[in-house]
């Protein structure tokens, strides 16, 4: 049966595939052609090389000795976390990631300040804190003081306001 | 000499100068630990405020003041949250890390500032003795042995690669290697791989693939887990903050501190490699030589593996200075923006420096003596009051490792496709850690990727083919080295598995 480890090498295998053709029939500029080393040559190799490792590591044997240290500790082996998934929350971990793509998507629109407030917020709430009076304060404060350093002390320009306001 | 070497000290060590020295080596900390603003970036910015100052030496001991304080501020985000703002201090996140999540988050700091320390004093005294005749040794090295010690230090993986794992490093690698093709390339003319997407014309933002690897995974793990995410909280602040090495811990460091020192600054001295190639060799190197007993601590939380790549990549910011001040040669990003400073200054950089302008010649490099010791005395008493963030509660310090990541990809571009770039690299970086890939393979990869095709594609121009590789002897001892460096442990990974 495939398990995680070789379904990813499956998917390797065909990242270098695709990777290759597009390599291949990369659109050379008529004075490339003549080139020592033109612009696909590396990655033809790479592809090549990428086809050949994919593959080995499909049909390696898969080692008697990949233990997985459980030990409960703070270095628990990441495989760890599919062996027994009811222990684990899983919900914090990917809401997160959730809410992260939601900040990227709306940090332009709503700027810097009210939008960075909002996600430390909403991150401290999702990680089930609900000392309301502790949280808010300092995600306001978190993301003016780091807009002021960036944008004031450094001058690096970062919209803090959302669009309709400025 | 001598002379020159009396004037640089009447210069530097004014107050007005040693003033400036600290408090380069001051902000360029503090900035330094946001990811995003490597040195190069920090230096750059503070070139307006410094030119403000009007005297050359002082403006540049300010400049090389930054420099060091934003090597070390880079050190400790990595160290801290596993955020390696910056390609020169990656490898100080595979061993400091861990320190850090077993509640060593002081003494990690500590061995980092002396280390940094030690590399950067150790730089200085030989670039004050051997700068002249390390410069002409360094322009000896043309694309065809850039392009073999590039192959050395991808060679480096297998020092990241646990028992069974070197063929995925290997493939990591691999795929590092392809990421380091998309967009611009010195090299060709037009943008590769961007599958018609703009904002991979100019390639994948290094910031953004390293949060994306590093930073977003660890976020997760700690949200999911909630003894992991506690573990290190609920250590006892005093153990956190403690920042005592003892005696047999500085002993095992030293000899590696000595070695470090040198590599790196001669790795430094090269143009075009810098503290990041030295940082990776400089680890690869010491897991090679430890004991059976030490090389499994690699990875997991080894003072040796934090202490090498600290001290490399420290030595050689020093030795990068060396084309720079005596050739006029940027050796690095970071020493080519100090050139733009040195222009800026009406200065030229080069063999005439040391006659014309002996006092800004000498001035410079014994500030950085100066900037050395202030870099320990003002980070010594205040890693226990950074290690402490370690102790924040997980519920505020995990939405701010994520912010901090996204902010690092975020400044200065004000692209939010950048952030979806960095959450998509993010959530396949999840995935290779469930099946047990090792992910620094694929950052190294990256890291060398550009530098590696280039200089194979100018080696292949100028020989007119590949016969570079056994008409230059360097390039093929080094390509020698590179090729047994990778297959040993790969030929020793395979038959011990087929005998399991």
């Amino acid at each position: 049966m495939l398990n995680l480890n070789r379904i990813i090498a499956l998917l390797l295998l065909a990242f270098s595939s695709a990777y290759g053709f597009l390599s291949y029939t990369y659109h050379l500029l008529p004075f490339e052609r003549f080139l020592a080393v033109k612009p696909n040559t590396m990655p033809i190799a790479l592809s090549i090389a990428g086809i050949i490792c994919s593959i080995a590591i499909l049909i390696q044997p898969k080692a008697s000795n990949e233990k997985i240290e459980s030990d409960g500790t703070v270095n628990r082996a990441d495989g760890e976390y599919l062996k027994n998934p009811q222990n684990f929350n899983w919900v914090q971990g990917v809401g997160l990631l959730i809410l992260a793509c939601i900040y990227s998507i709306s940090l332009r629109e709503l700027g810097f300040i009210f939008c960075t407030s909002l996600f430390l917020f909403l991150g401290g709430y999702l990680l089930g804190d609900r000392r309301y009076i502790i949280l808010i304060p300092i995600s306001i404060s978190s993301s003016v003081i780091f807009w002021y350093l960036v944008e004031k002390v450094l001058t690096i320009y970062l919209r803090p306001w959302p669009n309709w306001i400025f | 000499m001598l002379d020159g070497l009396l004037l640089g000290l009447e210069t530097a060590f004014t107050f007005q100068n040693m003033f400036f020295a600290a408090l380069g080596c001051f902000i360029g900390t503090i900035i330094g630990m946001l990811p995003g603003l490597g040195p190069m970036s920090v230096v750059a910015i503070m070139i307006p405020v410094s030119l403000q100052i009007g005297d050359p030496s002082t403006t540049l001991i300010l400049l090389a003041g930054v420099y060091y304080g934003a090597i070390f501020g880079g050190s400790t985000s990595s160290i801290l949250i596993n955020a390696p703002g910056e390609a020169a201090v990656v490898a100080t996140s595979f061993d400091g890390y861990p320190m850090a999540r077993n509640g060593q988050a002081g003494k990690a700091l500590t061995i980092a500032a002396i280390s940094s320390f030690s590399g950067g004093t150790i730089g200085v005294v030989l670039l004050m003795f051997f700068a002249p005749a390390l410069a002409s040794f360094a322009i000896l090295f043309w694309s065809a042995e850039y392009f073999a010690l590039m192959l050395v230090g991808l060679s480096a993986i297998s020092a990241f690669a646990g028992k069974g794992k070197v063929l995925k490093a290997i493939m990591m690698t691999i795929l590092g290697l392809m990421l380091a093709t998309v967009g611009e390339s010195s090299l060709f003319q037009a943008p590769r791989f961007t599958l018609g997407i703009m904002d991979l014309q100019s390639g994948i933002n290094f910031v953004t693939l390293a949060m994306g690897l590093f930073a977003v995974p660890e976020a997760f793990f700690l949200a999911i887990d909630k003894i992991r995410g506690e573990k290190s909280g609920s250590k006892k602040s005093q153990e956190i903050n403690n920042l005592r090495i003892n005696r047999k811990e500085a002993k095992s460091i030293a000899p590696v501190i000595g070695r470090q020192s040198i590599q790196g600054f001669l790795i430094g001295v090269m143009p075009g490699t810098g503290a990041t190639i030295a940082s990776f060799l400089g680890y690869a190197v010491e897991r090679n030589l430890a004991s059976p007993k030490e090389r499994k601590e690699f990875g997991k939380g080894s003072i040796k593996g934090l202490s090498a790549p600290e001290t490399a990549n420290n030595a050689a910011s020093t030795g990068s200075f060396v084309p720079l001040l005596t050739l006029g040669i940027p050796g690095s990003g970071t020493t080519a923006v100090l050139l733009g400073a040195f222009i800026a200054l009406n200065l030229q950089p080069g063999p005439q420096l040391m006659q014309d302008r002996p006092e800004v010649f000498w001035s410079v490099i014994l500030s950085m003596y100066f900037g050395n010791i202030i870099l320990l005395v003002l980070n010594l008493p205040l890693v226990p009051y950074i290690a402490k963030l370690l102790t924040i509660p997980r519920s505020y310090l995990i939405p701010f490792v994520l912010f901090f990541a996204m902010a690092g990809a975020y400044i200065g571009q004000n692209n939010s496709t950048e952030l979806l770039i960095l959450i998509g690299f993010g959530v396949i970086a999840i995935i290779f850690r469930f099946a047990d890939y090792p992910l620094p393979p694929l950052l190294i990869g990256f890291v060398l990727g550009q530098m590696f095709e280039d200089n194979f594609g100018r080696a292949m121009r100028n020989a007119n083919g590949i016969q570079f590789i056994w008409e230059r002897p360097m390039t093929l001892i080094l390509i020698f080295s590179a090729a047994i460096f990778i297959l040993v442990p790969l030929i020793r990974d395979w038959l011990n598995i087929k005998k399991k």
